[in-house]
């Protein structure tokens, strides 16, 4: 397990990044951990019994193609931007300056990720099994928490910025096209 | 006669075992997928044209022609595989996809329904892949290393079957990193495994009995393997369930 900060806090959100936009997950529970783990195991193949374990906070769509763009880009180097910050202070997940004790952490997939964010807001930041597991139930089950989804929405935003990602990836060569034009 | 060119007019075309996958029956036996494009080839592979059954006159429906010599998962089905895991519907996820011409046909089997998410990391092959997948709406072209997955989290739902043909030493673990984050529980993964990608020395029969023991380490339970021959040398597939429920044990 990997923690960054003290060893008091619990985890209480879960940050899950998508193609459509961020999510904020909470607990609804406060298993302990190893229970948490395990009751994850055993439900997270259905809905009705995961949901039991975590409901959606908060959701910010990404608002253009270019702001996927640009989001995905820094979530790829493990950066928290603009968008990502306002979204987590909107949710309220921001400490004030005095606060020293934590008391509840953030889960994230990436530690890089997770780093970024301990450094910019003091929150907290846990990644390890627990997150991954649960961060399995949340992609397998995304587009019921987000109702104003639909299963087709969240993979035409994968479609449309798996291209305009894979694009910039891609060197075009300059030479070649100019060849073409004969 | 008519489209002669093009395959014949004598072709018949039947439903394999594996859904989504046809066999043309014409002076020599193909095997054949639904073109999700009709009118386009994507690398010059051969279309075969014949009407719809209960169309109106004249309707047609349209196969691309898939040849084992040059696909893995073609070879796996001529070969006799049990069940292939990649369907009508199907949400697949693609290592190594290199231009995409397998790519194609998955892309034809999984149909509207379905999606490809395609991992290629050389810019070359990603260029082919990210323009072919321009004309297929069901494809998700990911230009990015396979070995570090979290990249590309923001692009890929959780998946039935992961099909892998990175021709990398370090193949399973590749595959057990992408199966932690993207694979449901009871998916399967389906991986080619080529003896001297892994290891020159040994003999082929013990480099992918090494694999099949990294896959069960990582929560894999196999349950076929297959040599490629006559298409592929030294070339096996191996396909394995991932997190096999356990019967509910009751308590006392």
């Amino acid at each position: 397990a990997e923690y960054m900060g003290g060893s008091s806090m619990v985890l209480k959100f879960i940050l899950f990044e998508s193609a459509s936009g961020y999510a904020l997950f909470e607990r609804t529970h406060s298993e302990e951990i190893g229970e948490l783990l395990d009751e994850v195991q055993k439900s997270v193949m259905e809905f009705s019994k995961f949901s039991r374990l975590l409901k959606l906070k908060g959701f910010v769509p990404f608002i253009s193609a270019e702001s996927s763009l640009e989001n995905i880009n820094n979530i790829t180097e493990g950066v928290m931007n603009e968008t990502l910050l306002a979204f987590l202070e909107n949710q309220g997940l921001q400490k004030s300056k005095g606060d020293k004790k934590s008391k509840f952490s953030l889960g994230v997939l990436d530690p890089k990720l997770g780093g970024s964010i301990k450094d910019q807001t003091q929150i907290d930041c846990e990644c390890n099994d627990t997150v991954n597991e649960l961060c399995r139930g949340i992609r397998l089950h995304l587009a019921k928490f987000l109702k104003e989804l639909d299963n087709g929405d969240v993979e035409k935003a994968q479609i449309g910025l798996g291209h305009s990602y894979s694009r910039t990836k891609v060197k075009f060569d300059v030479n070649r096209a100019d060849n073409m034009i004969i | 006669g008519r489209g002669g060119a093009r395959g014949g007019a004598r072709v018949v075309v039947e439903p394999h075992r594996h859904s989504g996958i046809f066999i043309g029956r014409g002076k020599e036996d193909v095997l054949l997928t639904l073109n999700l494009t009709p009118g386009h080839s994507v690398y010059a592979e051969k279309r075969v044209s014949v009407d719809k059954v209960g169309g109106e006159a004249g309707e047609k429906v349209e196969y691309r022609v898939w040849n084992p010599f040059r696909s893995k998962v073609a070879a796996a089905v001529l070969g006799g595989v049990d069940h292939i895991h990649i369907f009508p519907g199907c949400k697949l996820l693609y290592l190594g996809a290199a231009s995409g011409t397998t790519v194609s046909h998955c892309s034809d089997i999984v149909g509207p329904e379905g999606v490809v998410y395609a991992v290629e990391f050389s810019s070359r092959s990603g260029r082919d892949l990210v323009e072919m997948s321009k004309k297929r709406p069901n494809i998700v072209p990911i230009v990015e290393d396979a070995r570090h997955p979290l990249k590309y989290r923001m692009l890929v739902g959780m998946v039935d079957t992961i099909f892998s043909d990175v021709a990398q030493p370090d193949q399973a673990r590749i595959v057990g990193l992408n199966a932690q984050y993207f694979l449901k529980n009871g998916g399967h993964c389906v991986i080619s495994i080529k003896a001297n990608c892994i290891d020159s020395t040994a003999p082929p029969e013990q480099v992918f009995a090494g694999e099949v023991k990294k896959l069960r380490e990582m929560s894999f339970k196999p349950q076929e393997q297959i040599t490629l021959e006559p298409y592929e040398r030294d070339h096996a597939v191996v396909i394995a369930e991932y997190r096999v429920s356990k019967k509910q044990k009751t308590s006392e």
